[in-house]
């Protein structure tokens, strides 16, 4: 029996028609219920429906033996994991924005500036270990358009797709920190004990991914 | 809000049942450490920090810390092996090789969770002042053994060594950055990174190849004999021969169904020199065994040393056994003797019953609560007491 970790929403959809794609039974996945976890046991698929900032915490202590989740969530938990595949859906980028008129290098000319962002941990990872400089961060849960547009932060630190939100309020990007795309994580412990299940399906998806990629390409 | 009640998060207290089996799997161990020639030394619970972070063997923030009477930093015991290093390196004047074994507590931030705790007990063994496969193969006999007597049986070793990697940057020429990137990409098995720095750094394709292959080494024996002609530098080459030679000498020992190969285990940078590897079981995300060949280590102290270590976390192992459906046995006495209320004569016979039984190793209550017979009986029935004695005094 393999378990599989799932960010509830868009992810989970796209990441059970792959499974399908690749051969693997996900009727039990996809019932329309409120059930949290999704079982099948003739396919020995398991599938559990996590929060996204939850699904490399349950792969890392092996509740999970593997998960699906985006770039951005990984990067923020900094989890010991095995991160085996980019299933190349889920594309976005992890942006420093905020008023227009900063860009062009003039970000840096402001000293101890304040960011606001729903993720703490990257923001320090870039600011104090890419740009080598000290910033407060200011912790936000959503909206975080709103920090720079009230005087809470000079910059934020989030996730940029079409950009819409940014411009129709007048921000920007104006640094992008990494490009961001959807993972297939593995428990270090299951990849050894349960080689024999999960090693194919690692194969079965790659082909999945490279055929989704020629075809977006041709 | 008074904490008077509760445990600090990631200390917990050990029941008596999960205590006993514990106890006794610490007695197994010290038996097979003994009989294997390994000395037990206990090292102090309280080091300087220096001993940890001059080195940047471990990050000052997953340190207990605490000041000593004259303000220098210190910190509770954090593993086995660098106390070890330390030891060997400034008061062993044995003639090497040295055979050092632990079992003690360790002490870490950032790992609550799991089966992992912030205190947990290790065992673990060093061999030291010697190099060579026999002796990397005897460290990686001697950690599948103390898991067999601890009673983990589904265990899966894998073995890997950091001598390839580093040869393999040296043919290809990878600059510093590259290199620590793609380690990096290595060890989370991301194969993705390694393809996508391949490219952007222009390497050849049989170079990416290689690359990619040491994230993607599936645990089989054989990868070794096919990736031989892909390597011309000398150090990748002698790990190769190192890793054989090891294969080669589990089998003597029997363990080859135990072993396999990850070239993906490379260990925190500079640390690990040569062999290196990792114990699983199931039922818990987090190798339950860890281990390698360290020989920059003890020079940190003074002493120039080859050595070689494993550790095991019994805590975690017991975990993985408890889920793996163990049955825990109550540790309850096999009698009890109780007397007559306020008689004396009753009491001292009572004495010596119950000591003369466990003359013999039978574990005996006396009970002093003064209990009834009837009383007696039932504490006996509710707490798995098998045999009960009762004694009135002088009348029977």
């Amino acid at each position: 029996m393999l378990t599989i970790a799932l960010s509830k929403g868009r992810l989970a959809e796209q990441a059970i028609e792959l499974l399908e794609r690749a051969g693997y039974d996900c009727n039990a996945a996809k019932e329309k219920s409120r059930k949290l976890i999704l079982e099948d046991e003739k396919t020995g698929l398991r599938f559990i429906m996590a929060k996204p900032a939850d699904v490399p915490t349950y792969v890392e202590y092996g509740a999970a033996d593997l998960g699906v989740v985006g770039k951005d969530t990984l990067l923020e938990e900094g989890r010991q994991l095995y991160e085996v595949i980019d299933l190349g859906f889920g594309k976005c980028r992890m942006c420093v924005a905020g008023p227009k008129e900063l860009k062009d290098g003039k970000l840096d000319s402001i000293p101890n500036k304040r960011v606001g962002t729903k993720y703490p941990n990257i923001t320090r990872a870039y600011f104090e270990g890419v740009k080598k400089e000290s910033v407060e961060i200011i912790k936000l849960n959503g909206s975080v358009e709103l920090a720079p547009l009230i005087g809470l932060s000079e910059v934020i630190v989030d996730i940029v797709e079409s950009g819409r939100t940014l411009y129709e309020n007048g921000l920007d990007v104006i640094e992008t920190v990494a490009d961001i795309s959807a993972r297939v994580v593995v428990n270090r412990v299951s990849m050894k004990m349960k080689a024999d299940e999960i090693r194919p399906m690692i194969d079965k998806l790659k082909v999945q991914v490279d055929l989704m990629n020629q075809e977006k390409e041709g | 809000m008074s904490n008077k009640f509760y445990t600090p998060d990631g200390f917990n207290d050990t029941l008596p049942s999960v205590c006993a089996f514990k106890k006794d799997a610490e007695s197994k161990l010290r038996r097979l450490f003994s009989l294997h020639g390994y000395e037990e030394i206990e090292t102090p619970g309280y080091e300087y920090c220096d001993i940890y972070t001059k080195p940047d063997f471990v990050k000052e923030e997953d340190l207990y810390k605490l000041t000593d009477s004259k303000g220098r930093l210190l910190c509770a015991r954090y593993d086995g092996t660098i106390p070890a290093a330390r030891y060997a390196a400034t008061l062993a004047k044995d003639r090497l090789p040295l055979r050092l074994s632990y079992i003690e507590n360790m002490y870490r931030f950032n790992q609550t969770g799991g089966g992992k705790q912030s205190e947990f007990t290790q065992a673990g063994a060093e061999l030291m002042g010697i190099t060579g496969s026999d002796s990397d193969a005897e460290i990686i006999a001697m950690a599948i053994r103390s898991a067999l007597e601890v009673g983990v049986e589904d265990l899966q070793v894998s073995i890997g060594q950091v001598g390839l990697f580093e040869g393999a940057v040296k043919q290809m020429g990878l600059d510093e950055e590259t290199a620590l990137s793609v380690r990096n990409a290595i060890i989370a098995k991301d194969s993705v990174t390694i393809d996508r720095t391949a490219k952007e750094k222009g390497l050849s394709d049989s170079d990416r190849n290689i690359l990619l292959m040491f994230a993607e080494s599936s645990g089989d024996t054989n990868i070794l004999a096919s990736i031989k002609d892909s390597f011309t530098e000398k150090m990748a080459l002698d790990a190769i021969k190192n890793l054989e030679e090891i294969l080669e000498a589990l089998e003597d020992y029997g363990y080859t169904k135990y072993v396999s190969v990850d070239l993906g285990l490379l260990g925190s940078e500079g640390y690990y020199t040569g062999v290196i590897f990792k114990g699983y079981t199931y039922e818990v995300g987090f190798p339950i065994i860890g281990g390698g060949r360290y020989d920059r280590t003890v020079g940190v102290f003074g002493r120039d040393m080859e050595c070689v270590g494993f550790s095991l976390g019994l805590s975690l192992a017991i975990t993985a056994l408890m889920r793996q459906g163990l049955e825990l046995e109550n540790p309850a006495a096999e009698a009890i003797v109780g007397y007559e209320k306020g008689n004396k004569d009753a009491r001292s016979s009572a004495i010596s019953l119950a000591d003369q039984m466990r003359l013999g190793s039978t574990s005996v209550i006396l009970d002093t609560s003064g209990m009834s017979e009837e009383d007696l009986n039932a504490f006996a029935d509710e707490n798995d007491i098998q045999t009960v004695f009762w004694i009135n005094g002088g009348k029977d």
